[in-house]
């Protein structure tokens, strides 16, 4: 249309203003960006470069504050726990949700019913769902616990033991986020070409073999996708972690955002959380340089 | 006799779909209907394990009316209503203009698929990097807990949502349309007001509340940036049990109560969501 307009009104003053009108478009929201998100990006490498005290500038301390990230254990502990969790976490999610999607990829009654249903944990309030979950888990009465008694088992110490904790949060994260890859995979599912698999049904092809010389590689780039968003959004995880055992018991589920929070907001130390936050945005953006160029065709959208 | 082989695996395969079809509704429901059971439980009936209501249990509505009495459960209702509301608003009205421009006009420098990543990156980067400059600058400006500055932050963080969906929208929609009404002498905003947002109404209402539930759910930055009266649920909720011990009545209404609008609201945004969370590619 812009074209389309310069070509009838061949004045350059006029083009000028074309152009001008175009960027008014979308100058207000990357003035916004520009304004809250990266001058505070800005501001926070700047804070990094400082001591704090008291909540206050103190002095310049250069990179001390990064040297810091290599020497303090409890950082390291932290990461070790985020990335057990990770690991952990989006394996489950990947292997139940695609799982669940390829056997339900079908015409079964009710599957946009199912649809609707898988919708509600990927919004459902993370805070809300870790504070639930203390109940679920509840060691004497809860019903998880009674109904692990009921079958003649014995009660899982599912919030006081350390291993237990950090399993309990891998499985409220497994509740909310299968939903997501579950949804994603069927819709890839459903817009995969089905005369491939008439073709290859003619060539009397076994079930297998066209999961494995059709469904597998046109799913490789959206199952790559939804790997690269899960393993980004959980390493970033802070609510259920909070919420169902504030880091605890000790330490054992003091996941990396909630060490940076509490280094931030409890012991003030404003300049050294800046700079585990930096470490965290490198750690997520190496994920993504691995992973997105297999995935750039999906967002190629000109 | 190979007819009967084939439809016997058939009955095995339908009953094991149909298993793992209830398993998968059970596990994801099953939580929802405990928070709803124990929030309509007499304290004395919690710990009995019964779960139908007026067959097994006498429900009852009391600790919906004590927590709903609270003023600071109030007060975190309203501030949670203010804040998501108040940011997806902000996020709509920036991003759709941008999403005309990403989806009708050709920027060259920076180029359209190089703004639309940039913009997609707000999604990507982690928020715990962002509390520092955030409660740094926020207490400078003396906006410290209050309702304002997690407008701002909940604003910015949720445009990427507008911005691919209704770049994705607007471009599947012809150009015809808007070519007509330029001849007639209509400028480029008067042809976004007047034809193109019309016809995407359904996806912008999408993309207020995917904002919206995001906003309502952020819990990082308002732990972080309210102390008192700017508290919205997530935060309310986050340690209650530490301070009152866990009594799951309360657990089950102050779950409800900060999950309800979120969940409901996503459900009328069903044909959008995907496309949303992948970040537009996926269409869904």
């Amino acid at each position: 249309m812009n074209e389309a307009l310069s070509q009838s009104i061949p004045s350059r003053q006029i083009h000028k203003q074309i152009k001008l009108d175009n960027r008014l478009f979308i100058i207000p929201a990357v003035i916004w960006v520009l304004a809250f998100s990266i001058f505070p990006l800005l501001y926070a490498l700047y804070t990094s470069l400082f001591s704090f005290r008291f909540g206050r500038i103190n002095e310049f301390v250069g990179l001390y504050n990064f040297v810091r990230l290599f020497n303090d254990a409890n950082l390291h502990s932290g990461l070790r726990i985020t990335l057990v969790f990770v690991i952990v976490s989006v394996s489950v999610q990947m292997v139940l949700g695609f799982g669940l999607a390829l056997l339900l990829n079908r015409d079964i009654l009710g599957r946009s019913l199912l649809r609707t249903i898988m919708i509600l944990p990927l919004f459902a309030t993370p805070v809300a769902i870790g504070y639930l979950s203390i109940t679920i888990f509840y060691e004497q009465n809860g019903p998880v616990n009674t109904i692990i008694r009921s079958l003649g088992g014995s009660g899982i110490p599912w919030l006081s033991n350390p291993f237990w904790a950090l399993v309990t949060v891998i499985l409220v994260d497994i509740w909310q986020w299968t939903p997501f890859v579950f949804l994603v995979s069927l819709a890839a599912l459903q817009a995969l070409p089905d005369d491939l698999y008439e073709a290859a049904k003619v060539d009397g092809a076994s079930g297998w073999s066209m999961f494995r010389y059709i469904t597998l590689p046109l799913m490789t780039p959206i199952l790559t996708l939804i790997l690269l968003l899960r393993l980004v959004e959980s390493f970033k995880v802070f609510d259920i972690p909070t919420s169902l055992t504030l880091g605890g018991p000790g330490r054992a589920t003091e996941v990396y955002s909630l060490f940076t929070y509490r280094t931030a907001m409890r012991f003030f130390d404003h300049g050294y959380a800046a700079a585990q936050g930096f470490l965290l945005l490198i750690i997520v953006s190496f994920i993504i340089v691995t992973l997105y160029r297999r995935i750039i065709t999906n967002y190629e959208t000109e | 006799m190979r007819q009967n082989k084939l439809s016997s695996i058939n009955i095995l395969n339908t009953i094991f779909t149909a298993f793992a079809l209830l398993i998968a509704v059970a596990w994801v429901i099953l939580p929802f209907y405990w928070a709803l059971l124990n929030s309509i439980k007499k304290p004395a009936d919690t710990f009995s394990n019964t779960f139908i209501p007026f067959i097994q249990f006498q429900p009852t509505l009391e600790h919906w009316l004590a927590e709903l009495s609270i003023p600071e459960i109030r007060q975190a209702l309203l501030n949670s209503a203010v804040i998501s509301t108040g940011a997806a608003t902000i996020a709509v009205l920036l991003g759709t203009p941008a999403a005309y421009a990403l989806a009708r006009f050709k920027f060259i420098r920076p180029r359209n698929s190089s703004l639309t990543t940039w913009f997609l990156s707000q999604r990507i980067l982690p928020p715990v990097l962002f509390v520092i400059p955030f409660f740094l600058i926020m207490r400078e400006l003396r906006l410290l807990d209050s309702v304002l500055a997690l407008v701002l932050l909940n604003a910015t963080f949720t445009l990427p949502f507008p911005i691919i969906i209704l770049s994705q929208i607007i471009r599947e929609l012809p150009r015809e349309l808007e070519e007509a009404a330029f001849v007639d002498g209509a400028s480029l905003w008067q042809a976004l007001v007047l034809i193109v947002l019309p016809l995407v109404i359904p996806s912008l209402v999408a993309s207020w509340i995917i904002c919206m539930a995001f906003a309502w759910n952020e819990f990082l930055f308002a732990l972080s940036l309210t102390t008192k009266s700017a508290i919205p649920m997530p935060v309310i909720i986050a340690g209650a049990e530490h301070t009152r011990g866990v009594q799951f009545w309360f657990v089950g209404v102050r779950t409800i109560l900060t999950l309800l609008v979120p969940t409901l609201f996503a459900l009328l945004a069903q044909r959008y969501i995907i496309r949303g969370l992948t970040l537009g590619a996926v269409k869904g």
